[in-house]
C-alpha cells in the first residue's frame, strides 16, 4: 500500500534527513515510525503526501508512483494528523472535520451526516460539539477531532505525526485504545510517528525504529523486544521505558533490597549498633519465615535497649506498601511525608524490599535527561 | 451686532443651510469612500504579495511610511503638480496617506498565521488559493480590519483638507468659517466630519465582531445547517477580499444617511 524504494531526502542546507529508506507497509497495517528526535520520522511521513519531495528514490502509494499524482489530489486521498493537531481556530468543530469532504465537493447533507457519524463514533455528542470552537475543547477532545478530521473522507491511508504527544498519560492511554478499537473496525493503512516506545509497542503491527535517517530495526513489537538488533535498539527500548513510567504505574521498578533486614528476635541494642555502623535511620524487621514485622523506630528502640528487650516491640507497622496495589505516586506521597525507606510487601505480608527517595530520584533523572536531550 | 450665543448661531446656521451641509457631507463621504476603496483594492493585494516576496516588504512598507509621515497638507500641495487642483488630487493624496496601516496590517496579519496551520491545510489538500482564502485571510481578519479602521478614520479626518486645494467636502465649511471668523460655520463642518469618522469606525468594529469566530459559531448553531456557503471547490470562491471592500462601503454609505436623518429631524 505504501512503499519506499531507496528513498532519500537531502534538504537544501545539505541535511540528509532520510537516507536510502526501503520500506513496505501492507494494506490495513498499522506501522509505527519511532526513533530519537531528528532521525527523520516527520520527514519520511511528509514525503508520503508530498509535503516534502524526496530527492532520491521513489514512493508508491497504492501501487502508483506519487510523483505521477497531482499533490493536491494525493493529499485529499490521504488522511493527515499533524504533530500539533492544528485545528483551524476560526472554524467550528464540525467545519474542521468537514474540511476534506468540502474540498472534495461532497453534498451538504452527506457532509453533515458524516460529521455527526464521526463525532458519535468518538463519543462526542454531535448536537453539543458540532458548533463548538476548537478553543472550547479539552486537549483530548482536540486530539480526537484531529483524528476525525483525517478520517472524514474515508481515506485508505492515514498519516499521524505524534498525534497524542501533547497529552497527559491517562488521556493518551485512552485515546490509544480508542484508536486501536477504531482501527479494528475500519482497517486503514496507518503510518504513525511517535517518540514513545510504549506507544509503539502497544499500537504497532510493525515497528520501524529509525536512526539518523536509516532503519535500525524493523519488525513486530515482539520481534523487536525479543531480539533487539543492536545496543542502540536495546537502549532505546530500555531508556524509553524508564522515561515513560507514569505516577499511576506499579512500584516494581522502584523496589530495591532493604539496607538492613533484622530478625524480630534480635536484641534492640544490637540492632541499634548495626544501624549506627551503617549510618542508617531505620531497619526492616522480619520473622524467621520472612514475614514483615515492622520498621524500627529508633526512639523506641533506644528505650528498649536500656532494658534489654528484643527489637520486635520497637517497630511501627502502619507505614508500608503492597506491591499489588501501590502506585508510584503512593510511594512518593509516603516519602514526601517522611524521608525514610518504605517497606514493600507482597500479598501474604512478606517483605520484598523497600522503596526510598533515591529510586524516585532515579526516575526523575531518567526523565529529565531524556526531556533535556530532546530538541524539537 | 447683538450678542448671541454660539449655540444659537449654530442652530440658526444649520436650520438655514442644512441642504448645503448635507451636500458637503455627501461629498466628503464620496471622497473618503473612493479613496478608501482604492486604498483597499491596492493595498490588500499588495500586502498579500509582500508575504510571498518578503525581501520587498521593508522597502514597500518603508515607502508607505514616508507618505504617511509627510504632513498631509504638504502632500496635497505636492500632488497639485501631478493632478492639478480638485477632488482627484485630494483622493490621490488620501490614498497615499492611508496606505501604510492597510499594507502593514495585511502583511503582519498574514505573517502571524501559524505555519503549522498552513501546513495542515496544505496537507489536507487545499490549493494555495484555498489556503489564502480559507485559512490565512480569515485568520488575519481581525488585524486586517483593525488596519482598515485606522485608515478609515484617518481618511475621513484628512479629507477635510481637500477643501484647501479646491476640492469639496466638509472642509469647505471649516475653511470658510476660519476665513470669516464664524465659529458656527466651523462647527457645522467639524461636527458632521467627526460623527462620520466615529460612525464608520463603529460600523467596522461591528463588522469585525460579526465575523469573529465566536459570533460565527453561535450563528451557525442558530441557523442549523452546517455549511451556509458553497462547497470550497466551486471555482467562484467568493473572495473574502471583495466581500470586505463591499461591506465596508456599505457600512460607510449607511452611516451618512443615518446622520442626515437625525440631523434633519432635529432641525425641523
Ligand atoms: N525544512 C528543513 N530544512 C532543513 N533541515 C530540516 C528541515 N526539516 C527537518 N530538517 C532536519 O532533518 C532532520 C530530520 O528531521 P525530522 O523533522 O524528520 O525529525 P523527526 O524524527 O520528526 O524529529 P522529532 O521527533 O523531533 O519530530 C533533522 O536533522 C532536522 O533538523
Ligand atoms: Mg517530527
Amino acid at each position: 500500500m505504501v512503499e519506499f524504494d531507496a528513498v532519500s531526502k537531502v534538504y537544501e542546507d545539505g541535511t540528509r534527513a532520510v537516507d536510502a529508506l526501503d520500506l513496505s507497509i501492507a494494506k490495513g497495517e498499522f506501522a509505527v515510525l519511532i526513533g530519537p528526535s531528528g532521525c527523520g520520522k516527520t520527514t519520511s511521513l511528509k514525503m508520503i503526501n508530498r509535503l516534502e519531495e524526496c530527492t532520491e528514490g521513489r514512493i508508491l502509494v497504492d501501487g502508483k508512483d506519487i510523483q505521477d499524482v497531482d499533490p493536491v489530489t494525493l493529499r485529499r486521498n490521504i488522511g493527515y494528523v499533524v504533530q500539533d493537531i492544528a485545528l483551524m481556530p476560526h472554524l467550528s468543530v464540525g467545519e474542521n472535520i468537514a474540511t476534506v469532504p468540502r474540498l472534495l465537493g461532497w453534498k451538504k447533507a452527506k457532509i453533515a451526516g458524516r460529521v455527526d457519524e464521526l463525532l458519535a463514533m468518538a463519543g462526542l455528542e454531535p448536537k453539543k460539539y458540532r458548533y463548538r470552537l476548537p478553543d472550547q475543547l479539552s486537549g483530548g477532545q482536540k486530539q480526537r477531532i484531529g483524528v476525525l478530521r483525517a478520517l472524514a473522507a474515508d481515506p485508505d491511508v492515514i498519516l499521524m505525526d505524534e498525534p497524542f504527544g501533547a497529552l497527559d498519560p491517562l488521556s493518551r492511554d485512552k485515546l490509544q485504545s480508542e484508536l486501536l478499537e477504531m482501527q479494528k473496525a475500519v482497517q486503514k493503512t496507518i503510518v504513525f510517528v511517535t517518540h514513545d516506545m510504549d506507544e509503539a509497542l502497544k499500537m504497532a503491527d510493525k515497528v520501524i525504529l529509525m536512526r539518523r535517517g536509516r532503519i535500525e530495526q524493523m519488525g513486530s513489537p515482539e520481534e523487536i523486544q525479543e531480539n533487539p538488533a543492536s545496543d542502540f535498539v536495546r537502549n532505546f527500548l530500555g531508556e524509553d521505558r524508564l522515561a515513560q513510567i507514569t505516577p499511576d504505574m506499579g512500584i516494581e521498578s522502584l523496589v530495591q533490597d532493604p539496607y538492613l533486614r533484622v530478625l524480630a528476635t534480635q536484641k534492640a541494642a544490637a540492632v541499634l549498633d548495626q544501624m549506627e555502623d551503617l549510618n542508617l535511620d531505620t531497619a526492616q524487621v522480619v520473622d524467621d519465615k520472612g514475614k514483615w514485622v515492622g520498621m524500627v523506630v529508633p526512639r523506641r528502640a533506644k528505650a528498649l535497649a536500656r532494658d534489654g528487650g528484643t527489637i520486635a516491640k520497637a517497630v511501627r507497622k502502619d507505614r508500608r506498601l503492597n506491591i499489588e496495589e501501590a502506585t508510584i505516586s503512593d510511594a512518593a506521597a509516603m516519602l514526601a511525608d517522611m524521608d525514610l525507606p518504605v517497606p514493600v510487601l507482597d500479598g501474604r505480608g512478606h517483605l520484598l524490599g523497600i522503596v526510598d527517595s533515591s529510586g524516585i530520584a532515579r526516575l526523575a533523572i531518567g526523565r529529565l535527561c531524556r526531556k533535556g536531550g530532546e530538541t524539537r | 451686532m447683538t450678542q448671541r450665543s454660539l449655540w444659537d448661531l449654530f442652530i440658526t446656521y444649520v436650520a438655514r443651510s442644512y441642504p448645503r451641509i448635507l451636500m458637503l457631507t455627501w461629498q466628503h463621504l464620496y471622497i473618503s469612500g473612493i479613496a478608501l476603496a482604492i486604498t483597499l483594492v491596492i493595498c490588500i493585494p499588495l500586502g498579500i504579495y509582500l508575504t510571498r516576496n518578503e525581501k520587498l516588504a521593508p522597502y514597500v512598507i518603508g515607502l508607505a511610511n514616508v507618505f504617511q509621515t509627510i504632513p498631509s497638507l504638504a502632500l496635497l500641495g505636492f500632488l497639485i503638480f501631478v493632478f492639478g487642483i480638485g477632488n482627484d488630487n485630494a483622493i490621490a493624496a488620501l490614498v497615499l496617506y492611508a496606505m501604510l496601516p492597510v499594507i502593514q496590517n495585511t502583511y503582519t496579519g498574514l505573517r502571524n498565521v501559524p505555519p503549522s496551520l498552513i501546513q495542515a491545510a496544505r496537507g489536507m489538500g487545499m490549493t494555495e488559493r484555498q489556503i489564502l482564502l480559507k485559512v490565512q485571510l480569515p485568520l488575519a481578519r481581525p488585524v486586517l480590519i483593525a488596519g482598515i479602521r485606522v485608515a478609515t478614520v484617518w481618511v475621513i479626518g484628512t479629507a477635510t483638507l481637500a477643501a484647501a486645494i479646491g476640492g469639496g467636502g466638509l472642509g469647505r465649511l471649516i475653511f470658510s468659517g476660519l476665513a470669516s471668523i464664524r465659529n458656527e460655520v466651523i462647527l457645522a463642518g467639524a461636527i458632521p466630519a467627526t460623527i462620520l469618522a466615529l460612525l464608520a469606525d463603529q460600523c467596522l468594529k461591528m463588522l469585525e465582531n460579526y465575523y469573529s469566530p465566536e459570533t460565527r459559531a453561535k450563528r451557525l448553531a442558530r441557523l442549523g445547517p452546517l455549511e451556509p456557503d458553497k462547497p470550497w471547490d466551486s471555482d467562484q470562491d467568493e473572495t473574502v477580499l471583495a466581500d470586505e471592500t463591499e461591506e465596508n462601503e456599505e457600512a460607510a454609505s449607511e452611516s451618512p444617511s443615518d446622520v442626515d436623518k437625525t440631523k434633519g429631524e432635529d432641525v425641523s
